[in-house]
């Protein structure tokens, strides 16, 4: 699904990504953890188009496309959909009017008519179940006055409206609190299936407890430096890192 | 020339200058009277605006929305000079500019309180977003205040589109242009929610073709 070779990328001159290597398949869950500085977040940058970052070389394939000539609408019309460690405010933009807009674009791409607004305000009621997610939040502004909790479940609402292909959680355990978490991720355990795939960015092992991952990769210094089992989180849990960057 | 008007003691009106070209006035509020103007620019024509306004009875109220889209090599520049000269009245400021292209744009607010108007209640506020690098905004906000009990506030900011917001959006699939509009429509949304349908639609259709 996702081939990422040998990808350097730097932002305003600096380089942070020194030739990442990372393969994933449909059905997979990959963890990527690491130390603070190491690239995990602007590796997510990287994969959705954030116009801050350059790519100096590498090439990123998805689903047998150039990921990286496409600009970042048409990489999440294409599936890949990001899960913001710092979802952004949007002050008088409706939920409801951003998701309709944001479910619709992707459906014109894929040549699909338009949702109707009762098929709309359905899927908005199944997803919103899903992450247990109060209904007034969707009448309000994007984020606007969401706690840090509310702000992650809409982020996973989001990605259950949009049914993506590569969902990349980039800390979203950050931030919440361990009944947060676990309606977090059992709405990401939920949404998984054998055609999709998730990448999960995290500083801690506490959230692998409920993502189970099939592998785990440890970022260091814009590499990755080793690739284990679900086994390995535990290991760093317990180890940390300084084991392996001091090698 | 000046134009003149007087809204009298226990009268409502609202006031909506659309497109206005070297507009002159002066109003005068009488006692217990309440006013709301709408000034509108978006039709892209160099433009000098004064709108005075005095206050000359007690518990009166007034309301200012001001929006205006720049764009070529224009030059507009919308002054208010609101003068509180009695006390127990409130007025309240809205003015947003979207400064576009090479155009030049100011606002300049003068916001008195005569010494005995007391318990005056007042606030200005001016927010601008340029759209491109050779766009220019000035605002000039000024208080003179003389009486001591009263509740007055100004700010001003200007800034360019929320580029974090805009990646967020294009995140969620939506297209550049979309995005941008959405978040340029919530912008505006509170200066021009007062218009009547068709002035309302006519400043948005103008939001979408500066984009």
């Amino acid at each position: 699904m996702l081939q990422i070779k040998d990808l350097h990328a730097s932002i305003a001159g600096k380089e942070i990504l020194k030739g990442v290597n990372l393969e994933v398949h449909a059905g997979e869950v990959h963890a990527i953890m690491g130390p603070n500085g190491a690239g995990k977040s602007t590796l997510s940058a990287v994969l959705t188009g954030h116009p801050s970052y350059t790519v100096t070389s590498g090439s990123v394939v998805f689903r047998g496309k150039d990921l990286l000539q496409m600009p970042p609408e048409i990489r999440a019309r294409e599936g890949v959909f990001l899960s913001f460690q710092y979802p952004v405010e949007i002050p008088g933009v409706s939920m409801t009017n951003f998701m309709r807009t944001a479910v619709n674009s992707k459906r014109e791409y894929e040549g699909k008519e338009p949702l109707s607004a009762t098929d709309f305000l359905r899927l908005m009621r199944e997803k919103k179940q899903l992450v247990e997610l109060d209904s007034k939040l969707t009448n309000r502004s994007v984020n606007e006055g969401f706690s840090g909790g509310e702000k992650k479940r809409n982020e996973i609402f989001q990605m259950a409206m949009l049914d993506p292909v590569l969902s990349i959680l980039d800390e979203t355990d950050s931030g919440l609190d361990i009944d947060a978490l676990r309606i977090v991720a059992s709405g990401v355990n939920k949404l998984r299936t054998a055609d999709n795939a998730s990448i999960v960015i995290t500083h801690y092992q506490r959230l692998l407890d409920y993502i189970v991952p099939d592998f785990v990769h440890v970022l260091a210094d814009g590499k990755i430096i080793l690739t284990g089992g679900k086994e390995l989180a535990l290991e760093l849990e317990e180890k940390g890192y300084d084991w392996l960057t001091k090698k | 020339m000046t134009e003149r008007i007087q809204i009298s003691a226990g009268e409502s009106r609202h006031l909506v200058l659309f497109n206005p070209h070297d507009a002159s006035i002066d109003i005068v509020i009488e006692r217990d009277a309440r006013l709301i103007v709408h000034i509108v620019s978006t039709d892209g024509v160099d433009s000098d605006n004064e709108i005075h306004v005095s206050f000359t009875g007690k518990g009166s109220e007034a309301e200012f929305y001001g929006f205006a889209l720049t764009r070529g090599t224009q030059q507009l520049r919308i002054a208010t000079h609101v003068d509180h000269e009695v006390g127990e009245c409130k007025s309240r400021q809205l003015f947003k500019y979207l400064v576009a292209e090479r155009s030049k744009a100011s606002f300049y607010g003068l916001l008195r309180v005569a010494p005995d108007a007391q318990h005056t209640d007042a606030a200005q506020t001016n927010r601008n977003i340029l759209l491109s690098s050779d766009a220019k905004m000035h605002t000039e906000p000024q208080l003179e205040i003389y009486a001591d009990d009263v509740k007055c506030s100004h700010g001003a900011t200007t800034g360019q589109l929320d580029e974090s917001a805009l990646f967020y959006m294009q995140q969620r699939c939506l297209s550049a242009q979309t995005a941008r509009a959405m978040l340029l429509e919530a912008f505006v949304e509170d200066v021009i929610e007062g218009l009547d349908e068709q002035q309302y639609r006519k400043v948005k259709q103008s939001i979408h073709q500066a984009l």
